[in-house]
């Protein structure tokens, strides 16, 4: 490599990097490294001041490499890329060194150390510097049609929603029926509008826009191609089945819920009168007139809070939505039968935001809230004389022990991950620990997965009421508007590249991609492997299982890595 | 020991005249605010909690529903306007029904009109029941106990009082087993041994003489809100007057009994207003007539929190008491007019009617307080003792 002129800019971060690392000497050690043509130390590398002085210097001393020793690249590498941008300098000429995340802050110990870590750490990104070669990013054209998989309220809503903006819908359900769980429920909170209702006018809307076509039975098999353009392979299960080839843009994930299921003897599940929030919802909603369960009237109703949800060792999430829903339940009894007794025995009720009033109209209407120590949750049983009791503790007699004779039991169960392990296989999506679908970033990008192009709704990410779904829902159509509604899509192109004159074709790069980006192709005759530029994520796994080093990471490539290997173990004091 | 569970307790105490306590969110402002309740005995807020979950033991054998005298800050200071002490006035009448196993005294609460019939139809038999044995009714001078016989007085009376005190022994027994359950103490706690029977002495020293004569914690820790007042306007000046005015004619109406059958005095024997049984009546009825003209006065009035919700039962303790004392100084006074009054007959025979009825009625009415507050006020001293052997 010919000789580089490259700017370094140590940053002092107004003293939370400059009170333990000595910027001086740091600048001192690097100002004469070869290749450095302006060294500078800044107050604040971010400030506006500080970028149009690097813009300047760019341009009057012609860099062409650029090194910014200040914070973790996760919260300025786009600032200085775009400084580097404006100067006319590509932007991948240009390297972050963190000096404050994994220096400063780590050794406010040992200043001395710290000093002589920024030195070596600035010297490698030097010299990684050396070796950039100018990138564009990788442009490609999208597929102006969505995929939505999962045709519950969430699913339904999004599809409607990206017919209204052009973009063409394959509504894909695996069960026969669209509408989901919503579609099964009587009266809902809010504004008590039932879950039926709203899902037959949804279902009405959907039929009316020619652009949605809708899959029922069907179920996604495989995905190809790369993002923007996706092929999505939809079996749909007539006799015999029926595998049809879609193309589409982007995929919303709407897949919803499952609902937890006590095993048998867990609160007194399988007792005769023990009931899941489901079950007895459907009980509820089938009534006209008094309460009954199997032909006998209900007067007492027991409702034991958070069954499989907050159990530690096992869903420690919060399901969200069950408090709410139990105690509209409990109103819908109320109104049903305004003698019924209703307890609610609960660790916390979280009935949040809008939703606390429904919790105060139902202590109007007499039920009655007690809540049990974490440590000792309620006992279901049926005694000797065959009467159904819950035995628990309330917190406000003072932890008393008291049983209660209850006609029904209802287990406020909360929702669960819904078994998708072949879904999750096809689009390679991520599970959090909680065994939901994980979102990139849950404030700033809530619906994106690290899959480009397949997006998340509802339920599938996490415990939602309906109204957060349909948002979420909603959210995602946005998104999939601005992948697609372009036209085009820019990726980043920091991605693997084979040189095929080295490449023999072991396939263990295939092996290593999570992201199925690595194809078999023949270039002269010889099978060599090829990556997908746009199905690449960068994440290097198939570089180091490479046996004839043919695999190259853009941007961080093999000379780049060590030399900043050697310049790391080199003595930092000059 | 688990409690189970009784849903409707609620609704039934509801039905002795609380407010709505489902309002009620626990926050124990109310007991936060009360003079009277301490760490041996929290309230209200607890026993409103028992009510809404339906612990129906426990509210009945809590002597904190006995150690309120309803002053009515609870009430003032309730953010949910759940009016507690209300609810603790209802809760004590309800719990006078449920230690009486008659249904009496249900009856008499829940159903005021029926109640009254019975009160009426009770104070007329006892009219016929005496009128049936008349004799005559001489003109010259007032003989009272020619008109209705002393003995038949006498023994009727003594009946009276063996019925109202096995009804009353059945509630107290009741109460008293519930309580000492609920508080752990035993029977060999309280006589088992020397100190435990010393420990018993003074804590009915303390229940009966100085809470109950004394008016001690009435007096002393309800004082806050009784200061605008002078303290013959106070209400537990009015309420001592009530009790004690009660009490010294029930000692006179006994002692007179006592003299005839020791041959000193027949009864109804005219005496000098000095003599010491007719002094004492004398004395006691005016108490008797002052206190209960101000409670019925303050009840007209709504004079303060708890004389503005007022029940049938309210009214009926008060108009019997009044009106017996007040036919009382009625026979007094014909007694010593020069010209003896004919009517004079009339109004004794309504006296002594309303008097027997006011007795036996006692365990089924308001009345009842009048022994369980004292019983209740035995095992809080019992406990406040315990408390400071503890510490």
């Amino acid at each position: 490599m010919s000789e580089r002129r490259i700017g370094v800019y140590i940053c002092h971060c107004g003293g939370n990097i400059s009170d333990y690392v000595d910027v001086d000497q740091v600048l001192a050690a690097v100002r004469d490294e070869p290749d450095v043509a302006v060294a500078r130390t800044a107050m604040f590398a971010c400030s506006d001041a500080t970028q149009q002085e690097m813009v300047q210097d760019i341009e009057d001393h012609h860099l062409d490499g650029l090194v910014v020793a200040s914070c973790s690249p996760k919260l300025h590498m786009f600032t200085f890329r775009g400084v580097a941008k404006r100067a006319g300098l590509n932007p991948y000429e240009y390297t972050q060194v963190n000096i404050r995340e994994q220096d400063s802050w780590a050794h406010t110990d040992d200043p001395v150390g710290a000093t002589h870590k920024a030195i070596s750490l600035v010297r490698a990104g030097i010299a990684r510097t050396r070796l950039t070669t100018p990138l564009e990013p990788v442009v490609v054209e999208t597929t102006p049609k969505a995929m939505v998989i999962g045709a519950g309220i969430a699913g339904l809503r999004a599809a409607i929603g990206l017919a209204d903006i052009g973009l063409g819908v394959f509504l894909v359900e695996r069960d026969e029926q669209l509408g989901g769980w919503v579609g099964r429920f009587g009266e809902m909170y809010p504004h008590q509008r039932n879950g039926q209702e709203l899902i037959a006018t949804l279902v009405e809307e959907v039929r009316k826009r020619p652009s949605i076509t809708v899959f029922t039975n069907a179920e996604l098999m495989a995905k190809s191609g790369s993002f923007g353009n996706y092929l999505a392979a939809v079996r749909v299960n007539t006799n015999p089945p029926n595998l049809i080839q879609v193309e589409v843009g982007s995929i919303i994930v709407a897949t919803g819920f499952d609902t937890y299921q006590p095993e048998v003897g867990e609160y007194g599940y399988g007792i005769e009168g023990v009931l899941t929030l489901p079950e007895f919802k459907a009980l509820v909603d089938g009534t006209r007139g008094s309460l009954t369960y199997h032909g006998k009237p209900v007067h007492t109703i027991a409702y034991v809070y958070c069954v499989g949800s907050r159990q530690p060792g096992g869903n420690e999430y919060c399901s969200r939505f069950c408090c709410a829903a139990t105690v509209h339940a409990s109103l819908e009894v109320a109104a049903l039968d305004k003698t019924v007794h209703q307890y609610h025995l609960y660790r916390d009720i979280r009935t949040y935001g809008k939703y606390e009033l429904l919790y105060t109209e139902s202590r109007k209407k007499g039920s009655v809230y007690m809540k049990f120590p974490d440590d000792t949750p309620p006992a279901v049983a049926r005694d000797g004389a065959g009467r159904l009791t819950v035995t628990t503790r309330d917190t406000l007699t003072g932890g008393e022990e008291l049983t209660i004779p209850a006609d029904l039991v209802v287990l406020v169960t909360g929702m669960v991950p819904r078994q998708n392990d072949e879904l999750m296989n096809v689009l390679k999506l991520p599970v959090g620990r909680d065994g939901f679908f994980n979102e990139i970033h849950p404030k700033l990008r809530p619906v994106e997965t690290v899959v480009d192009g397949v997006l998340i709704a509802g339920a599938c990410q996490g415990p939602k009421n309906s109204a957060e779904s349909v948002a979420s829902g909603l959210a995602a159509v946005t998104q999939s508007a601005a992948i697609l509604k372009k036209g085009v899509a820019e990726l980043d192109p920091l991605v693997a590249a084979v040189d095929a004159d080295a490449c023999t074709w072991c396939g263990k790069c295939l092996e290593a991609c999570p992201y199925a980006a690595v194809e078999q192709i023949t270039v002269d005759g010889r099978e060599v492997a090829a990556i997908s530029a746009t199905t690449c994520k960068g994440c290097g796994g198939c570089v180091p299982v490479c046996p004839e080093d043919a695999i190259d990471l853009r941007g961080y490539t093999d000379a780049q890595i060590r030399a900043m290997i050697d310049s790391l173990v080199e003595e930092p004091v000059a | 020991m688990t409690a189970l569970v009784d849903a409707s307790l609620l609704a039934d105490v509801q039905r002795f005249g609380a407010a709505d306590v489902s309002a009620c969110f626990s926050c124990g402002n109310c007991t936060a605010i009360c003079p009277l309740s301490t760490n041996d005995a929290t309230f209200p807020r607890r026993l409103i909690r028992y009510a809404q979950v339906g612990m129906k033991d426990a509210l009945l054998s809590s002597k904190e529903l006995w150690t309120c005298y309803y002053c009515g800050e609870c009430s003032d200071t309730c953010p949910t306007q759940a009016d507690p002490g209300g609810f603790m006035a209802a809760a004590r009448r309800y719990a006078i029904a449920s230690y009486d196993r008659t249904h009496l005294a249900r009856t008499m609460y829940t159903s005021p009109v029926l109640g009254s019939v019975i009160a009426v139809l009770l104070a007329a038999f006892f009219a016929v029941f005496m009128y049936a044995s008349h004799g005559p009714q001489n003109a010259a001078s007032l003989a009272l106990f020619q008109f209705i016989p002393e003995e038949l007085i006498h023994n009727t009376g003594v009946a009276v009082m063996i019925l109202v005190f096995l009804a009353g022994l059945a509630g107290v027994a009741t109460m008293a087993r519930g309580i000492a359950r609920r508080e752990q103490i035993t029977v060999r706690d309280v006589v088992g041994s020397r100190a435990g029977l010393k420990r018993s002495t003074q804590a009915l020293w303390v229940a009966l003489g100085i809470e109950s004569l004394g008016q001690r914690r009435y007096r002393v820790d309800c004082e806050t809100v009784q200061e605008a007042q002078p303290w013959y306007r106070r209400r537990w000046f009015i309420h001592a007057a009530t009790m004690w005015g009660f009490l010294g004619l029930l000692t006179a109406t006994i002692l007179d009994y006592g003299l005839a059958l020791l041959g000193i005095k027949a009864t109804g024997t005219p005496v000098p207003i000095w003599y010491p049984v007719r002094l004492l009546g004398t004395v006691a009825g005016i108490a008797l007539i002052y206190g209960t003209s101000l409670l019925i006065l303050d009840r007209l009035r709504g004079a303060n929190r708890s004389a503005r919700d007022s029940t049938a039962a309210d009214w009926m303790l008060l108009a019997l008491l009044w009106v017996t004392g007040a036919s009382g100084f009625l026979i007094e006074l014909a007694l010593y007019l020069p010209q003896p009054p004919l009517w004079g007959y009339w109004v004794f025979l309504f006296h002594v009617s309303v008097a027997m009825e006011l007795v036996l009625l006692a365990p089924f009415m308001k009345f009842a307080h009048a022994v369980y507050r004292p019983v209740a006020l035995f095992f809080y001293a019992l406990a406040e003792h315990r408390g400071t052997e503890g510490s």
